[in-house]
């Protein structure tokens, strides 16, 4: 627990030493003696921005920064008088753990979907009034039509229609996207001739400027 | 009980009465005793890949209608004794016989013979849906072309649906170097699409146009290539674990004389 007396905290401003607050004087020089000794050319003309977390007397203070600066050639950089505003900051951004409550982030989507866990073959079809996952390939002359987005863990050869009651904000999303067709909302699109994907990745189908366009299902990848 | 086989396909010309035949016979030069069915009604013919036509009588129709007594219909192969033939009506059609009808002929049939093989007619109406009524597998037979693909798809499809699972797969009439010119489709990508296991890959070979024409299925010729793949195809049918064989022809002059006579047994 003595370690603890005395810890470094590094931030974009610079280095502060946090003393722990039933600490003594006694103790704590002690213990910045144990931290700063080992490593004292290391820590040779460090600045250190202020202390923090005891409450220190101005003679306190003013011993300490004493010490750092005659014992360890270290300065400290800030005043007696900065501290209390710091310490304030310091007691205020330590809180007690909450429990998060829903953190809302943009492009959640929530709703049920239908989970079909087959390969789809030619001249089947699937209808559904919500979001569709496949985990398995769309052969070609299959077809899926969804009122949501469609997901398919595996290859698209068939052909797939999302947003089917003219949600342009639907999507579909493969690993590898070799479609016949898509369709989102009343935008039909084939594949360049000739052309599957040659993406290792999976991709996502979306519309932009009232045409879907295919892209990486992440942004850097 | 015997098995049930029925060799469908989707697609017409692909080979499915070459391949009823040739594994028919192949399974009773095992020593098995096999009946082959026709079950392409109107449009028969695997009465004459067997070299059988004249030989017709009485044929399924009859039989369902009750004309005649099973025993009757059958007609014993001209080769081998323990190898039958119930023939297709010709002058009938498809909506001649029902589903049940089939199933029962199925399970009559399978009390008298090791192997019931059931060549069935391209299409995903009556004609297929009587011909898989009585079986308890299916072989799907397509060539590497996107079109027999696709129609292979689909019956995979309607064979699931109906409780035929896991069909095995016969690739047939392939051209190893048009694949490899990257002119015809490779084996992977049609497995990739299919996804069923693979029984065999027959390679193209003129000498089954001079077999179908003189009523010998091939796979009792030694010169034959796709005889010899046939030949695999009955083995792996009968639980044996065959390697598929090797079709690139990059060997020189000898090597392949070697193989015509069937000399050249490597495996890979």
């Amino acid at each position: 627990m003595a370690e603890n007396a005395v810890i470094f905290k590094g931030t974009k401003d610079g280095l502060y030493i946090i003393l722990k607050e039933e600490m003594d004087l006694d103790t704590i020089k002690y213990n910045l003696d144990k931290k700063i000794k080992p490593s004292k050319r290391f820590f040779e003309g460090a600045k250190v921005m202020n202390f923090k977390g005891k409450e220190l007397t101005q003679e306190e203070f003013n011993e300490l920064k004493e010490v750092m600066e005659q014992e360890y050639s270290m300065t400290v950089v800030g005043n007696y008088s900065d501290k209390t505003h710091f310490v304030q900051e310091e007691r205020s951004a330590v809180k007690k753990p909450e429990i998060l409550e829903q953190i809302p982030f943009e492009n959640v989507h929530k709703g049920e979907a239908l989970i079909v866990r087959t390969t789809l073959r030619s001249g089947q079809l699937i209808q559904y009034k919500g979001d569709v996952v496949v985990i398995g390939d769309v052969n070609p002359g299959a077809h899926i039509k969804a009122v949501g987005s469609v997901i398919v863990m595996g290859t698209v050869r068939g052909i797939i229609q999302a947003g089917a009651n003219g949600d342009y904000g639907a999507y579909i999303v493969a690993y590898k996207m070799q479609p016949s067709q898509l369709r989102i909302g009343d935008i039909i699109t084939r594949s360049p001739d000739g052309m599957g994907s040659k993406s290792d990745n999976p991709e996502i189908a979306l519309v932009e400027k009232g045409m879907i366009v295919v892209e990486p299902y992440l942004k850097n990848k | 009980m015997g098995e049930v086989i029925v060799v469908t396909s989707g697609k017409g010309g692909v080979g499915k009465t070459t391949t009823t035949a040739n594994i028919g016979t192949g399974l009773t030069l095992k020593g098995k005793s096999v009946v082959l069915v026709d079950a392409d009604i109107g449009l028969r013919n695997l009465d004459v890949v067997m070299g059988l036509e004249n030989r017709i009588v009485y044929d399924l129709v009859d039989v369902v209608e009750g004309v005649c007594r099973l025993r009757q219909a059958l007609i014993k192969d001209k080769r081998y004794p323990n190898l039958f033939l119930l023939p297709a009506a010709q002058t009938k059609d498809k909506n001649a016989v029902n589903p049940e009808q089939m199933q029962k002929l199925a399970i009559d049939l399978s009390e008298e013979f090791d192997y019931v093989i059931l060549d069935c007619p391209a299409g995903i109406e009556q004609g297929f849906k009587n011909a898989i009524a009585g079986a308890n597998k299916a072989i799907v037979v397509t060539t590497p072309e996107v079109s027999a693909v696709r129609d292979a798809d689909r019956i995979i499809g309607l064979l699931e649906a109906s409780g035929l699972r896991n069909p095995m797969l016969i690739i047939n009439r392939i051209k190893m170097e048009m694949v490899k010119r990257g002119d015809m489709m490779n084996i992977d990508d049609m497995i990739d699409i299919l996804a069923i296991d693979l029984l065999g890959v027959i390679p193209d070979d003129d000498l089954i146009v001079v077999s179908t024409n003189r009523g010998e299925p091939v796979i009792a010729t030694d010169q034959s290539l796709a005889g010899q793949a046939y030949r695999n195809v009955v083995r792996r049918l009968m639980g044996e674990d065959i390697p598929f064989m090797n079709l690139e022809s990059d060997d020189g002059f000898f090597k392949k004389m070697a193989k015509l006579f069937g000399l050249n047994k490597k495996k890979q």
